[in-house]
C-alpha cells in the first residue's frame, strides 16, 4: 500500500462510546453524526484491522467535522491509538499511548459545511507501534478545554465520518 | 454574591447545548460569552437591592427571594425572549 492510500473509515454509527464524557449520536438533516460538547471534553471510540498491505509509514487520521452553530472560530481535535496486540494486550484495561496528537480547525463560514482535520501519527511509539494486521481502537476527542491549543468554540462540533490514511 | 467559576462554567454548558439543540447562528468565542456571563452576574449582583426597592412593599415582604427571581425571569422572557 502506497502513501496516501485510505487504511480503514469510522461512521457514527461505529462508535464504541466509553464509560463516561461520549460523543452523543444524532442525525443533522438524516446525517449521521456525533456530538461533541463545546465546553467539556467528549470522546469517541472505534475499532479495526489494520490492513495486510499497510506499508509501514505514519497514519493520518482525517476527522471530517462541522459545527452546530459556530460559523467562525476555532476548534481542537485530538485523537489516540491503543495497539491490540495478540497475547500482550489485557483488553479489561484501557491502553491508549495517553499522548494524544492534535489539530486544529477552523469553523466553515456556513455552519452546516464540512471542515476536515488531519491529525498526523509518525510511525511507531505515537501510534503505540500498531502493526499490520493487528486490531488497534482509535480515540478521536474534541479538546473543547483547549488542552493542546485554541478550542474557542461554544457550540458542539458534529463528526459525520474518520478516514485513517498512510501518510 | 458572585456566581463561582464552575457555577459559571455550568450555564456557559447548558447554554451551549441549548443553541446548538436549536442551531442557531452563534458567534461569540467561548472567552467573549464567559465575559458576558460575568457581565450580567455582576449586574445581578450591583442592582439586587434596587429591583428589590422597586418592588410594591406587599410583593417585597410577601414573595421569596426565588419567587421574585422567577418573576424577573418571566417579565424579561416576555419582553425580550
Amino acid at each position: 500500500m502506497a502513501s496516501g492510500d485510505t487504511l480503514a473509515t469510522f461512521f457514527p454509527a461505529d462508535n464504541e462510546p466509553p464509560a463516561t464524557i461520549y460523543a452523543v449520536y444524532d442525525t443533522r438533516n438524516a446525517h449521521p453524526v456525533l456530538v461533541f460538547d463545546g465546553s467539556t471534553d467528549w470522546e469517541a471510540v472505534f475499532t479495526a484491522i489494520l490492513p495486510r498491505n499497510y506499508a509501514g509509514g505514519g497514519l493520518t487520521v482525517n476527522c471530517h467535522v462541522g459545527f452546530a452553530s459556530a460559523t467562525s472560530g476555532s476548534g481542537r481535535l485530538q485523537a489516540d491509538i491503543e495497539r491490540m496486540d495478540a497475547s500482550s494486550l489485557d483488553t479489561d484495561a484501557d491502553s491508549f499511548t495517553g499522548s494524544f496528537q492534535s489539530v486544529g480547525v477552523t469553523a466553515p463560514g456556513t455552519a452546516g459545511q464540512i471542515v476536515v482535520g488531519a491529525i498526523t501519527f509518525t510511525s511507531g511509539a505515537q501510534m503505540d507501534s500498531l502493526a499490520a494486521g493487528e486490531p488497534f481502537r482509535l480515540k478521536i476527542r474534541r479538546d473543547a478545554d483547549g488542552t493542546s491549543g485554541t478550542d474557542d468554540i461554544t457550540t458542539n462540533m458534529h463528526l459525520f465520518a474518520v478516514e485513517i490514511k498512510e501518510t | 454574591m458572585a456566581l463561582t467559576t464552575q457555577q459559571l462554567f455550568d450555564i456557559r454548558s447548558t447554554y451551549g447545548q441549548a443553541v446548538s439543540q436549536r442551531k442557531e447562528v452563534f458567534a461569540l468565542t467561548k472567552p467573549q460569552l464567559d465575559a458576558a456571563l460575568a457581565a450580567i452576574d455582576g449586574w445581578l449582583d450591583a442592582n439586587a437591592a434596587a429591583f428589590n426597592t422597586a418592588l410594591p412593599v406587599a410583593a417585597r415582604n410577601g414573595l421569596t427571594a426565588a419567587q421574585k427571581v422567577e418573576l424577573l425571569y418571566l417579565i424579561a422572557k416576555k419582553r425580550f425572549g
